[in-house]
């Protein structure tokens, strides 16, 4: 015997479900009462059968769905991938989600939602970050989670990772993320780890359900529900367009406050940022700034972590300071220093070994303590 | 009534002497050739006979045979057409037999008897031993390169026969050297190159330790400016090297330098729509010499390394291996010679790259375009060399950088140190000798280890750091069997990788 909830997992997955689409199907309906009239085996309400009559394909997909993976299947997937599945109106639902006009109708949960009662963040941005955003998301993770503020993300390469990474950091921090795909598919593989700290430590959430590919539709879909989650939203780097900017946007029209990190006018991966600064964002230059967006005391910040590596040569601090301005290469270096090529190399060697440079295809980029976060 | 005439034929790029037989007999009149020759070479036949009348001599009416020996090999070309003609004239003692005994014929004839030049004069020269050898006039200075005996150049068949016959000198012919009706390419220098400090001193490195460079970096950052300016810094070819490229050139029937003979180290860029025959060398028949051998002695570039087909750089591996290339068809078997220096330009991605965070490449795309250049590939290059555009500043600077002369000079010390050494080049350096020529001061072991322990450093990579970091030690004239902390530090910065690579954080 399954439970509903199973019928309403089984709709989420099929081929071209919207929220809405799966909205009407449940309206005043038990769940699987609306399964059966979506595989054609009950008669359909009015506005279900003009749907079916408007795209015929629509209808033959859902009865292969049917098929294909049954509600026992797709409960059973549930349970092996330890996934919750929580519906509107169920207890466990995000209050925050509840009111949203594009609510998604089941959320599939590994982890526990609970850790959405505390005060929460979301840090976003663009996938090819340079080193520098990286670092701003780790540190802002790091200080907002040893603040006990809760870090939203979404799981990705560049700034979302990073940001996980500085929140995972802080012993007892309970970071969440939402994930465009099925939760127990890790995408990008190289973050297989990334998530599964997150949902053992704090809550992993998805609209689909388990299986589901990462198709790139579903990550703009993905970002309202992150907007709707957070109290604020700050964006560390984002090109001119991208998917933090959406986020940013459904942010704006659920009336969180976004913040933006600003960046170098010639930096290609600030521009979505700085944009959003000119279009009325408020910036944020450090943790406190955030903190005082919550309403909370700014002074909570600055509970740095200790910077433990070794101090740089005097003659080498002019090329950590000229890479902190922007990335270099070793000629650019040689023609600002008037030193030799070869005693540049030393240089840039030990800065590298001692932690404050980090190399890029020829480009040298200063970093600060976060780099092993970011 | 029977004639035998020395002549040779070209196979890859060989010479091999044939013997053309002609037996002519009473019976009725025919000709008959044996002896495996082609279609160009069966086709001598009516050549020889236009010619021969063009010149007022008849075609003997009789049954005529001729044997092409070694027999069993096949025969290829027009280069037999006079040793036939002259071969006719013996069997039918129209020339006494004595008059070609110390003589060779190479060369085509035209329908109204003149002599027309054919490839490969310079291999086929080579293995006439020393028989005074005719040539078309067009080919004197070529044959002039390899010949131990004395060159005769003859314009048409009547003057031969003047001189076999009735005994005339040998015709006095202006020579006309076809090298210099071509203009010589100007070997550009390298105080054209503004700026680029680290790429300049890898092209230094990759002159003085023979290492296969690759250039990778973003359109406009000059990496086809730099490769082009790699043969002007390698010495002049010895005279045994010499020989080598110029048969090969002759072989594939490209021009000449002046003189004939090719002593600076030649250049060749195929394009990157190039075919692996056209790459490697072949053909049905005759084995053509590819870019590959036309590079031996050289230095071949790959311009857009990843645009080549991936089957076209996997015949890059062998003769990069063996620095021989060996052609197996059915029906044929050649070793060419292939002993180039490679160097190839590639951009870091499809977008073009440039500062972190400027990629808009997505993993697949990155991926797909770093399978196209396979890792064994990869593998043989020792200087991998991050390019970046110019800084305005370098490209409006009014200074020139050091010229060619300068460096070439630096290059030359450093490869008579590693001659007087190993005997050779750096970059044949095996790890067993690495131990005991390029040893690791403190510092360079430390820097290494550092390396290895952080995972950017794979034990094929840890060679080729020796390896460079040796040169680097030549380059500064440092005699010593050690390699200082300085040099590695440096040749740790020519190990640019793809942006696939870098993101996968793969070791290098």
């Amino acid at each position: 015997m399954i439970p509903p909830s199973a019928y309403v997992a089984a709709l989420a997955g099929f081929e071209r479900m919207t929220s809405s689409r799966l909205d009407g199907l449940l309206a005043g309906r038990d769940p699987r009462e609306a399964w059966e009239v979506a595989v054609g085996r009950a008669r359909a309400p009015e506005p279900i059968r003009a749907l079916f009559a408007r795209d015929p394909d629509l209808a033959a997909a859902w009865r292969r769905d049917a098929e294909r993976r049954p509600p026992a299947e797709t409960w059973r997937r549930c349970l092996d991938a330890g996934v919750t599945v929580v519906v509107a109106g169920d207890q466990a639902y995000p209050p925050q989600l509840l009111d949203d006009p594009r609510r998604p109708p089941a959320l599939f949960v590994r982890g526990d939602l609970a850790v959405l009662d505390a005060r929460r963040v979301g840090i976003v941005g663009t996938r090819n970050a340079t080193q520098r955003g990286r670092q701003t998301a780790a540190e802002f993770g790091w200080e907002l989670a040893a603040a006990g503020v809760v870090v939203v993300s979404g799981l990705a390469r560049g700034i979302d990772g990073a940001a996980h990474r500085g929140a995972l950091a802080v012993d007892g921090s309970t970071p969440v993320a939402v994930v465009g795909n099925g939760p127990d598919v890790p995408y990008p593989k190289q973050h297989a780890e990334l998530w599964n700290a997150v949902a053992s430590r704090g809550a992993l959430i998805s609209e689909w359900p388990p299986g589901t590919s990462p198709d790139a539709f579903r990550f703009p879909l993905r970002n309202r529900i992150l907007a709707a989650l957070v109290e604020v939203l700050v964006v560390v780097e984002s090109r001119e367009r991208g998917g933090s900017l959406i986020t940013a946007r459904e942010a704006a029209e659920r009336g969180v406050e976004v913040l933006a990190v600003p960046g170098s006018v010639q930096s290609r991966s600030s521009i979505g940022t700085n944009r959003l600064l000119c279009d009325g964002a408020a910036p944020v230059t450090e943790v406190a700034d955030v903190l005082v967006a919550l309403g909370l005391d700014g002074r909570r910040a600055g509970r740095s972590r200790f910077d433990a590596r070794r101090r740089p040569h005097p003659d080498d601090r002019a090329v950590v300071d000229a890479c902190r301005e922007r990335a270099r290469t070793l000629e650019e270096l040689a023609a600002c220093s008037a030193r030799s090529l070869t005693d540049l190399a030393l240089a840039v060697a030990r800065l590298e070994h001692d932690g404050w440079l980090r190399e890029t295809a020829g480009w040298f980029e200063a970093i600060d303590q976060w780099a092993d976060l970011a | 009534m029977f004639a035998s005439i020395a002549s040779a034929m070209v196979f890859g790029a060989e010479g091999f002497p044939i013997q053309v037989e002609v037996q002519v007999s009473k019976g009725l009149p025919g000709f008959k050739m044996v002896g495996r020759p082609d279609e160009t070479t069966r086709e001598a036949r009516d050549r020889a006979r236009a010619a021969l009348q063009s010149s007022g001599v008849d075609w003997p009416t009789a049954n005529i045979t001729v044997n092409l020996a070694p027999s069993s090999d096949r025969k290829s070309g027009s280069c037999l057409d006079l040793a036939l003609a002259v071969g006719v004239l013996v069997a039918t003692e129209v020339i006494p037999a004595e008059a070609v005994e110390r003589l060779a014929f190479v060369a085509e004839l035209g329908l109204d008897g003149s002599l027309r030049p054919v490839a490969g004069i310079v291999p086929m020269v080579g293995v006439l031993d020393d028989r005074d050898v005719v040539v078309p006039v067009r080919c004197a200075v070529e044959a002039e390169v390899a010949a131990l005996g004395r060159v005769r150049p003859v314009a048409t068949l009547g003057e031969l026969l003047d001189v076999l016959v009735l005994q005339a000198p040998w015709p006095d012919h202006d020579i006309d050297d076809p090298g210099e009706l071509v203009a010589p390419p100007a070997e550009p220098d390298l105080a054209d190159v503004h700026g680029q400090p680290l790429a300049r001193q890898a092209l230094e490195i990759a002159a003085a330790g023979g290492h296969h460079t690759l250039f990778i970096g973003p359109p406009g950052a000059g990496k086809t400016m730099l490769a082009a300016r790699l043969p002007g810094l390698l010495p002049r070819l010895e005279r045994t090297r010499a020989l080598e490229a110029t048969m090969v050139h002759s072989a594939a029937g490209a021009v000449l330098p002046p003189g004939g003979l090719i002593q600076r180290p030649p250049f060749r860029a195929p394009h990157h729509s190039t075919s692996a025959i056209a790459l490697v060398g072949g053909g049905s028949h005759t084995l053509r010499p590819g870019e590959i051998s036309m590079a031996h002695c050289g230095v071949l570039f790959l311009d857009e390394l990843a645009e080549f087909a991936p089957s076209v750089l996997d015949g890059l591996r062998q003769p990069l291996e063996q620095r021989v290339i060996t052609v197996d068809r059915a029906q044929l078997h050649a070793v060419l010679p292939a002993d180039f220096l490679l160097v190839a330009a590639m951009n870091p991605c499809p977008c073009g790259g440039g500062p972190p965070g400027n990629c808009v490449c997505g993993d697949a795309v990155l991926h797909r375009y770093a399978r196209r250049v396979s890792g064994p590939l990869l593998d043989r290059f020792d200087l991998r060399v991050n390019v970046h555009r110019p800084g305005v500043d370098d490209l409006l600077a009014n200074e020139p950088g050091e010229a060619t002369s300068v460096v070439a000079g630096r290059v030359e010390a450093a490869r008579e140190l590693a001659r007087t050494r190993q005997g050779g080049l750096n970059s044949a350096l095996t790890a067993p000798q690495l131990d005991v020529v390029a040893r690791l001061d403190a510092g360079a072991h430390g820097h290494l280890r550092n390396e290895m322990e952080q995972g950017r450093l794979s034990g094929r990579g840890y060679h080729r750091v020796r390896r460079v970091a040796r040169t680097i030690g030549d380059l500064r004239g440092d005699e010593s069997d050690t390699v200082a902390e300085h040099d590695v530090v440096l040749a740790l910065r020519f190990r640019a990788t793809l942006a696939a690579a870098l993101r996968a954080g793969r070791a290098a």
